[in-house]
């Protein structure tokens, strides 16, 4: 398992990010997220009407989600050394899902000074059903 | 190739949208997310950045409140609401985002299929800023199901 770092010198392909783990999502967290992010499905928000378009509880902004791995990610790469990064909305996360985030260089290639780091992540909640899967790229000097 | 009258290539809004250090830090604060490089200006200087910075999915935010909102997308690109789903989200990140900047932004249609059971909208949204340096480039995948 990795340390937080940028130093090149100490990462290889296959070596794993350490999990971020979060806390259940909350109606809070929802609330909040729709307020500060300017996305007011009220599918976000208002059960009645999660539940009339066919779900059992309120759902979470997948940017939430996303959120949570832009926050893992830049834990383990300063954002500065951030190039892309690049989601797939695989399922719906729900009020109460425990969200981790893992991590997974799979390429790592030299480019004259600099190396590009390819990590894959993913998004999982507490039974292991994938939320979110993805990849992104970070350029660290040799 | 679809019924929508819609040109791949075409724009679908344009907005400039002012970084602002509030905003940065509430975005951070309700993912939870509390690397005092988007909270504490101090501390992101400490660690070489201007001032604080825009959290990786911030470009996504500044859309919704920029002028590339849900309601003006559903417009634009002639979907039925209740049937759109968010499928896939890119970022290219180029430069670091700080407060005090003003960004000017250009989302296009970048690509346009339909499937037998949905359409699929590619959307690309270029942020420069006031030195016209493109500093953010941010994808999105609209789903609208049949």
């Amino acid at each position: 398992m990795l340390n937080n770092t940028a130093n090149v010198h100490n990462l290889k392909v296959g070596d794993e990010w350490p999990v971020l783990r979060k806390k259940p999502i909350d109606e809070v967290q929802l609330v909040r997220y729709a307020g500060a992010s300017g996305d007011f499905n009220p599918l976000h928000y208002v059960e009645s009407l999660a539940q009339k378009a066919g779900f059992n509880k309120l759902i979470a902004q997948g940017m939430l989600v996303m959120g949570f791995v832009g926050q893992a990610v830049s834990g383990w790469i300063p954002n500065k050394f951030l190039r892309r990064l690049r989601v797939r909305f695989v399922n719906v996360t729900y009020l109460g899902d425990t969200i981790s985030v893992v991590g997974k260089i799979i390429e790592m290639r030299e480019e004259g000074q600099e190396v590009v780091v390819t990590s894959e992540v993913k998004a999982i909640d507490q039974n292991g059903e994938e939320k979110i899967t993805g990849l992104f790229e970070a350029v660290l000097l040799k | 190739m679809s019924n929508k009258n819609l040109k791949v290539g075409q724009e679908v809004a344009s907005f400039e949208f002012t970084i602002e250090k509030g905003k940065l830090r509430e975005v951070a604060l309700a993912i939870g997310d509390l690397n005092p490089i988007y909270l504490d200006s101090d501390a992101a200087k400490e660690i070489g950045y201007q001032d604080v910075v825009a959290q990786p999915t911030f470009g996504f935010i500044m859309g919704l409140w920029g002028g590339a909102d849900f309601d003006v997308l559903v417009r634009e690109l002639d979907m039925n609401p209740i049937k759109v789903l968010h499928g896939e989200q890119e970022f290219l990140y180029y430069d670091e985002i700080n407060p005090g900047e003003v960004l000017s932004a250009h989302c296009k249609l970048k690509n346009l299929e339909e499937k037998k059971s949905m359409y699929v909208f590619g959307l690309e949204t270029e942020y420069f800023n006031q030195e016209g340096e493109l500093v953010l480039i941010s994808r999105s995948t609209i789903i609208e199901r049949k």
